[in-house]
């Protein structure tokens, strides 16, 4: 009889994101057992692989930039949406960064924080900190 | 809105906020009424554009000779949308609006950008005397760094604690990058309505970032053309209405443009009514 192992690999893969094209190598680490890969998710309008933060992740998220930019807590905001669009100035941008380290216990650098635009890139982001962290 | 292009729609209608909207929706008027004015291309056969980090520009194959680099930037913040345009040199605006923060106190609010200033711009924020004094010291030398960033395309991802900022009272403003002087560069701060500040920046156009370098027309010049770029007069600001700006747009009212001349748009957040303010 044959008997079949299934074992758990992880493996760091290094994506090429786009973000405002500006390329940023992100190491993304998965982890799948059995022989089948893992999809990755692929959004259209990016080259991107989305790291699925977590739905809590990216509701704390939309929380802290609903309060920053003093935007109702019924007011549309979601992974999609772009801070500039909700009326984020570059200085509301910068406190809102401030904002997800303090939440998060997370030390973001300039040069990324400057380069998160969307709900989702900010939850991402987070989430790779604090898998770095642990 | 029909005053403009089907492509720019969205990029107006993708604010949430209505005065965000607006505001928007006045900067590409004032950037179409500009380049329309300045030069003289007909309306429907104006293509504005935007590089990947956000900066607009005229795509252009016939420049006219005497704006071998024509460029221009527009910003808008709290009561004012403001463009401004250079025939050579790169050119970056930005406003402020000095707006006390609401949740913390001056200094707690300062505190959160403490990473983006040197560490003499820093030193004369903190021992500004009181907390307005602070905000309108901290403001200022935003303003100015956003300029500057703007004028080179590179939208804010740039160390910014890196630039640091020199005046005599705000006059004679000059920039150190990495310690290091830069000749070719020159700001203009200026005080708008009661608490807004306009900067100004002006360089030169090989220290565009990549992007934004492939839209101009030349990146060298010869030290005399340079020279006679960089040293134009900084006109001042006018101040104009949206129906002005409209009527400019219909040709029913041609005003003269300065080659180096900027637009204000003032506006009531809450009000139909508009007035810009236009140099």
């Amino acid at each position: 009889m044959a008997s079949i192992t299934t074992s758990s690999v992880s493996f760091h893969v290094p994506c090429s994101l786009k973000q405002n094209q500006v390329s940023n190598l992100k190491k993304v680490s998965l982890s799948f057992s059995g022989t089948s890969f893992p999809s990755l998710r692929l959004q259209p309008s990016r080259f991107r692989v989305a790291c699925a933060a977590k739905p809590e992740t990216v509701e704390k998220v939309c929380e802290i930039v609903r309060k920053q930019l003093a935007l109702p807590a019924d007011s549309a905001v979601s992974g999609e949406s772009k801070f500039a669009s909700l009326g984020a100035d570059s200085l509301d941008t910068v406190e809102i960064v401030m904002g997800l380290e303090e939440e998060f216990g997370i030390s973001v650098e300039e040069e990324s924080a400057q380069t998160i635009t969307t709900v989702q890139e900010a939850a991402d982001m987070i989430e790779n900190l604090k898998a770095k962290k642990a | 809105m029909s005053f403009l292009p089907n492509h720019e729609y969205s990029s107006i209608t993708r604010f949430v906020k209505l005065g965000d909207q607006k505001r928007a929706l006045v900067s590409r008027l004032l950037q179409y009424a500009l380049v329309h004015q300045v030069l003289e291309i007909p309306f429907d056969e104006i293509i504005i554009r935007r590089t990947p980090e956000g900066k607009p520009y005229l795509v252009c194959d016939d420049m006219k000779l005497a704006f071998p680099n024509f460029n221009f930037n527009a910003s808008h913040h709290g009561d004012f949308v403001a463009i401004a345009s250079e025939p050579i040199c790169l050119v970056g605006l930005d406003i402020v609006s000095h707006s006390v923060p609401k949740n913390e106190t001056a200094h707690e609010f300062i505190q959160n950008f403490s990473s983006y200033f040197s560490s003499s711009e820093w030193y004369h924020i903190m021992h500004a005397g009181s907390s307005d004094e602070m905000l309108h010291i901290f403001y200022r030398y935003w303003c100015l760094k956003e300029a500057f960033v703007k004028a080179m395309g590179t939208g804010v991802g740039y160390k910014l604690d890196d630039v640091e900022f020199h005046h005599t009272n705000w006059n004679n403003i000059f920039v150190k990058v990495a310690g290091k002087e830069l000749k070719d560069w020159k700001f203009w701060l200026l005080d708008l309505g009661q608490n807004h500040s306009v900067c100004i920046a002006r360089g030169h156009p090989r220290t565009a970032t990549t992007s934004y370098r492939t839209t101009l027309k030349r990146i060298e010049f010869d030290d005399k053309e340079y020279y006679n770029g960089f040293h134009l007069p900084n006109a001042s600001f006018t101040f104009r209405t949206v129906e002005d700006l409209l009527q400019v747009i219909h040709g029913a009212d041609r005003v003269p443009f300065d080659i180096s001349t900027k637009c204000d748009v003032s506006e009531d957040e809450g009000s139909e009514g508009a007035r810009f303010v236009q140099q």
